[in-house]
């Protein structure tokens, strides 16, 4: 008798406890409660950058009311892979995720995303594989498949200020001249001495493959070649490596990296301090907050006979985990949020540059005056080589040897010997 | 006779009998830390082991290298730099926390209401490791917002680039560490110096002894087991500093900055090389060992655990 009614009670509680958690609301997650689905999607962003995806959520929640979606975001890009690594490992991962340029290689070879070609071209897509350029689709496309689609793309550029231009005598527009087909690397690099000259620096850069392999593609160099690094031995692209150190130096050129926070390369953009600022379209949203915008421009980078070449498309993936619970929620959203309108909501107003074809209204608002370029850029231009990208931590081992020797801390040949032992130290 | 010999036997099955029981109480209330140990401790670091043998990039299929990971670590100029930076950080925290917090548990043991100030010094080891982090690079940083250098242009002195040079960044790193830990240590000092018999002192300075010398021949050999302690973990985690560092630095960016716990990190989860992770790893395991045991052999000569 006792055991019988121990075993009631045990009953009882259990059907209280079951009762509370499903009180609570919370479906787990990416489990269906009432034919809803819990979809759970990540990527890395500030909170401002993640208020960016409210209008887009509302409205695919609104048409899609059987989806919920669960965002996670992480602040910091730095920590996103790691964590995103350590869920997929663990089976923990969301059903849909961002996977940054340096680091789809790994992901696409680990075989951990599932292949969207078929789901791509099939009845249910609002993006089809063609409708993306094919050189943004980098290390996310292997052996014919695509196991991420460019969410949206950042083409490299260098942004130029014309009173800073005009203050160091400078009466040439650099955007006239691309038009002219006299937009040469000489041209570039005589401008940037001039810079210097009239005490200002030439030109400001970040430290990532978009700007260094741009100057390398301005001096006709080589960065990879069959699959092997070639930037340290060819001869054009030692020399625009060398031009670059050289500039660090003397205070041509400026790292932003090492920039501090108080007298950032945006501050000394907004402050005309700087002839040249290589980056994206975000670069806007700095001009927005303290410049007078009709002094700013754009322009592609220099090549060595004027002639357009290609250049650095910054680019981010969606990929949908090959795990998924809910595989066909998960598409469902992936295509939408990279769809033609989905774009163009998420991307009004600055930020970044469509990945599809016929969202382009949304760069050429008006500003800045040759927005064109953006698109010309991110149409022809290229995103990381998937051999470099293909080993995980090799773009940023090629970073952190190339900070070296901007910095002097290392001497030019013994940093390009370092560099390209660091590299065959990884690609084996 | 017989029964003179059975006797004694009955106490002997009854105390048998209690310690079964006892032992068998024991094994149950032991058993949930036996077990918490066997699972988050002995299995990972078996697994540890076996991992720091192979080559393994956390999705494919795991590759016998034996110690070669350990070679290539051990030759590995980052792998050294980090051992270095790692040494460095301990030989400045762990001297200058130390003798600071023996010298203010001192100072405070004297001293009435020295409650208000026991917990200001304590309360940085209650804040979180991140917010204290940030609050210090507000104070650190090398342009107009640095509080410490502004202070010091104020002064008419230029200070370094606290979080940016290479050769600073652990100094930086030390004085942030210092500050956060050393509530711990005052109040453990504070606590050692309550078990010093007031009577050994009273005597003293009857005798006529100064202050400094019952600090240097009472105080100082009557405290060295809790000087011991404090030491001791100290330097483990001097050893395992890393999320202070992560959030103040950016390791990545500063490679003064680059400890042996940010290189497992960096060589598992950015490099994916989880062989190379494992083995950096267990070297800074034997490195801790190694130093552990250096300093329980030397406590022979300078520890007093007499009174």
């Amino acid at each position: 008798m006792k055991r019988a009614i121990a075993l009631l009670a045990l009953m009882a509680t259990t059907a209280a406890t079951a009762a509370c958690s499903g009180s609570g609301g919370g479906a787990a997650p990416g489990a269906a409660g009432d034919d809803q689905v819990v979809l759970r999607w990540s990527t890395w962003g500030t909170a401002d950058d993640i208020k960016l995806y409210d209008g887009f959520t509302r409205d695919f929640e609104k048409r899609h009311p059987n989806i919920k979606l669960k965002l996670e975001s992480v602040s910091d890009y730095a920590d996103y892979h790691p964590k995103l690594f350590t869920q997929l490992t663990s089976k923990t991962a969301p059903d849909v995720f961002f996977v940054g340029d340096d680091n789809i290689g790994k992901f696409v070879s680990s075989g951990v995303l599932t292949p969207l070609e078929g789901l791509l071209a099939g009845p249910d897509s609002k993006s089809r594989p063609e409708d993306f350029f094919e050189g943004i689709y980098g290390g996310a496309k292997k052996d014919g498949r695509i196991y991420g689609v460019p969410n949206d793309t950042n083409p490299e550029v260098l942004w130029f200020d014309k009173k800073a231009l005009k203050e160091a005598g400078i009466g040439e527009n650099p955007a006239d001249l691309y038009a002219a087909g006299q937009w040469t690397m000489d041209k570039y690099l005589d401008m940037n001495a001039r810079l210097k000259a009239a005490g200002k620096a030439g030109s400001i850069f970040w430290n990532w493959y978009g700007s260094t392999y741009s100057v390398i593609n301005g001096f006709g160099g080589k960065v990879w070649d069959g699959g092997r690094f070639v930037a340290t031995t060819d001869a054009n692209a030692r020399k625009a490596l060398q031009t670059l150190a050289k500039g660090y130096l003397d205070k041509t050129f400026l790292s932003a990296d090492v920039l501090p926070e108080s007298n950032s390369a945006s501050t000394r953009f907004l402050k005309h301090d700087a002839g040249f600022y290589a980056g994206g379209r975000w670069v806007i949203d700095s001009l927005r907050k303290g410049g007078e915008l009709d002094d700013y421009d754009i322009v592609p980078f220099p090549s060595p006979d004027g002639k357009p070449m290609p250049g650095a498309v910054a680019a981010s993936y969606m990929a949908i985990n090959k795990d998924a619970k809910n595989a066909k929620a998960a598409f469902t959203f992936l295509t939408e949020f990279v769809s033609k309108e989905g774009q163009l909501l998420r991307l009004k107003g600055g930020g970044a540059v469509p990945s599809i074809k016929g969202a382009e209204q949304v760069v050429l608002d008006g500003y800045p005056q040759h927005a064109q370029t953006f698109l010309d850029v991110r149409d022809t231009g290229f995103a990381n080589y998937p051999d470099e990208v293909a080993v995980p931590g090799l773009t940023a081992a090629i970073n952190d040897e190339l900070l070296k020797v901007w910095t002097g801390k290392v001497p030019f040949d013994r940093g390009m010997t370092e560099l390209q032992k660091t590299v065959d130290g990884m690609t084996g | 006779m017989a029964a003179i010999a059975k006797a004694p036997a009955r106490p002997a099955r009854a105390g048998r009998g209690v310690r079964t029981r006892d032992g068998w109480w024991a094994g149950l209330f032991l058993a949930p830390q036996v077990a918490f140990l066997l699972v988050f401790l002995v299995v990972p670091l078996g697994y540890a082991v076996y991992l720091s043998l192979v080559q393994w990039d956390g999705f494919g299929p795991k590759t016998f290298v034996g110690l070669g990971n350990f070679t290539a670590q051990l030759t590995d100029a980052d792998f050294l730099r980090a051992v270095w930076n790692t040494a460095k950080l301990a030989l400045i925290t762990v001297p200058v926390g130390l003798v600071l917090a023996v010298l203010i548990a001192a100072g405070l043991a004297g001293i009435k209401g020295s409650g208000f100030y026991r917990v200001l010094y304590f309360m940085p080891v209650v804040t979180s490791s991140v917010a204290v982090a940030l609050i210090w690079q507000v104070i650190l940083a090398d342009d107009d917002n640095g509080v410490l250098n502004s202070t010091l242009r104020r002064l008419g002195l230029d200070g370094p680039d606290w979080l940016g040079d290479p050769g600073w960044v652990i100094v930086a790193i030390a004085i942030v560490t210092i500050w956060s830990s050393l509530g711990l240590n005052v109040v453990i000092f504070l606590a050692g110096l309550q078990t010093i018999p007031p009577q050994i002192v009273e005597a003293a300075r009857i005798d006529g002894a100064s202050s400094a010398r019952i600090f240097r021949s009472i105080t100082l050999p009557m405290l060295s087991p809790t000087i011991f302690f404090s030491t001791v973990v100290a330097v483990i985690s001097s050893f395992q500093a890393f999320d202070q560092i992560y959030v103040l630095v950016n390791p990545a960016h500063n490679e003064g900055a680059r400890t042996i716990v940010y290189q497992v990190y960096k060589l598992g989860f950015k490099d994916f090389q989880f062989g190379m992770s494992s083995a950096a790893a267990l070297i800074l395991l034997v490195l801790t060992l190694l130093v552990t045991l250096v300093q329980f052999a030397a406590q022979k000569r300078f520890v007093h655990y007499d009174s």
